[in-house]
């Protein structure tokens, strides 16, 4: 295992372009989370213009593929149709690392390194998670519930690089 | 609040929230024997996840499982209507103490089939399976806690077997089942957990018997053969590749029937399960 990176959001342009499969990195600052009953109303509101309404920027950040309940957070399948459609356009509107766990398709990966974004694994360890999460609050969508729109502020999160630069871990 | 009540909800937590040593001893010995780094790193996370969720009583997971209640009921013991309510009543304590993550659909039949109904915000009213009961031969009533996740229910599967008089074409189906079901479940390292019997509720049974007395260091040959042949796929955790997509297989084979066929249940279990615990009430 070669060196752990050491990253912090917002991820900028160049961090992201030094990444490649296989790298563990680590997750620090402020990210979002969601999934499948949120992304989609995201990427709808990104291309309405009106994120800045909701009080989201998007600019070098990270999503995290999870729901956000008492019992604390963990990635769910971020091939989920409704999950992984919004890595494309979610993408062009400045996300920088999406994250969550299982394989995507050659197209998604292609996607993600036409707008100089990765893909990261995060294995399901949600106590770990729980005593490296600092903050979490509601953003948009509360209506959702435990699938709202949420920020946390995290703390050397790892994870590992699973699609770069037009690269898949499972290829 | 009556000691049952509190014992239950005890060992519940502790099932949501603690490896038994022979599960981490399970997990150092792959580590050390693992030679890609990839895999070492997802169990090295798996690890620590477990001693930090041990230590703070917190869930493993955030997919925190239906509980799954296994009771065993020694020849001079007695279980009453009232003990069967206080276990009850202690999953529900159990479930807000966790805390689990609510997951009780509200509704009618067809509500709580298509999610129209709701979702509970209460994590204590999440209702259990229906409760298994053996009878034993020590004199106790032992209440064992299993908390089973969406993942592995996905994946797993109750069909028949021809066996054509012969174990190997058992065990070879069971690794034909179990490898795209670990290679699907995206969680892993898993451990396969199978049950044979005469039907459908008889195989899921003794499958549940099997994670309940499943032992990491216990392994008969049945069990090393299936765990060594899903190996070979070189799946490994996550899916990263390595030689450690099954930590060890937990089966338990019943009666059988005078036919050629078996009924196998298999669920591959994720990183963290079997999630149990038991206590004596």
């Amino acid at each position: 295992m070669s060196k752990i990176i050491e990253l912090t959001t917002p991820l900028s342009e160049e961090a992201i372009s030094q990444l490649k499969v296989g790298d563990v990195v680590t997750i620090t600052g402020y990210i979002y989370t969601g999934r499948d009953a949120v992304l989609p109303k995201i990427v709808k509101a990104a291309e309405e213009g009106t994120l800045d309404q909701l009080g989201i920027d998007l600019q070098g950040s990270v999503i995290f593929h999870t729901a956000v309940s008492p019992a604390g957070v963990g990635p769910t399948s971020s091939n989920k149709v409704e999950i992984e459609c919004t890595f494309e356009p979610l993408s062009k509107h400045g996300v920088k690392m999406h994250l969550g766990k299982g394989a995507i398709s050659k197209e998604t990966v292609k996607a993600l390194a036409e707008n100089n974004a990765v893909f990261a694994i995060i294995p399901p360890v949600t106590a770990l998670l729980g005593s490296q999460t600092v903050e979490q609050e509601i953003v948009a969508f509360p209506e959702l519930g435990m699938e709202a729109f949420n920020r946390l502020k995290v703390v050397k999160y790892q994870a590992i690089i699973a699609a770069a630069k037009g690269e898949s871990i499972y290829d | 609040m009556t000691n049952i009540r509190e014992k239950v909800a005890d060992c519940l937590v502790r099932a949501g929230s603690t490896f038994r040593e022979d599960q981490k001893e399970a997990y150092r010995k792959a580590i050390a024997d693992e030679a890609n780094a990839q895999s070492c790193w997802v169990m090295q996370q798996v690890l620590d996840n477990a001693i930090v969720a041990e230590e703070r009583r917190s869930p493993l997971c955030d997919d925190t499982g239906i509980p799954h209640l296994f009771l065993e009921v020694g020849k001079n013991r007695s279980v009453s209507g009232e003990m069967m309510q206080e276990i009850m009543e202690g999953v529900e304590l159990g479930l807000r103490q966790l805390p689990g993550r609510p997951m009780a659909i509200m509704g009618d039949d067809n509500a709580r089939i298509d999610q129209s109904g709701g979702l509970n915000p209460d994590s204590g009213a999440l209702k259990p399976s229906p409760i298994l009961i053996k009878p034993i031969d020590e004199d106790v009533i032992r209440l064992t806690i299993l908390m089973l996740g969406g993942g592995p229910a996905i994946r797993g599967i109750t069909q028949r077997i021809f066996h054509k008089h012969n174990v190997d074409v058992v065990i070879e189906e069971i690794v034909n089942r179990a490898t795209p079901a670990v290679s699907q479940l995206g969680c892993s390292p898993c451990v396969l957990a199978v049950g044979i019997g005469r039907s459908q509720f008889e195989a899921t049974s003794l499958m549940m018997e099997a994670m309940v007395y499943g032992d990491f260091s216990k392994q008969t040959e049945f069990e090393k053969k299936i765990t060594e042949k899903v190996n070979e796929a070189n799946i490994g955790p996550l899916g990263l590749g390595g030689k450690h997509s099954v930590l060890a297989t937990f089966a338990k084979v019943g009666p059988q029937r005078a036919s050629g066929v078996r009924i196998v249940a298999l669920r591959p279990c994720c990183c963290f399960e079997p999630r149990r615990a038991s206590v004596d009430l």
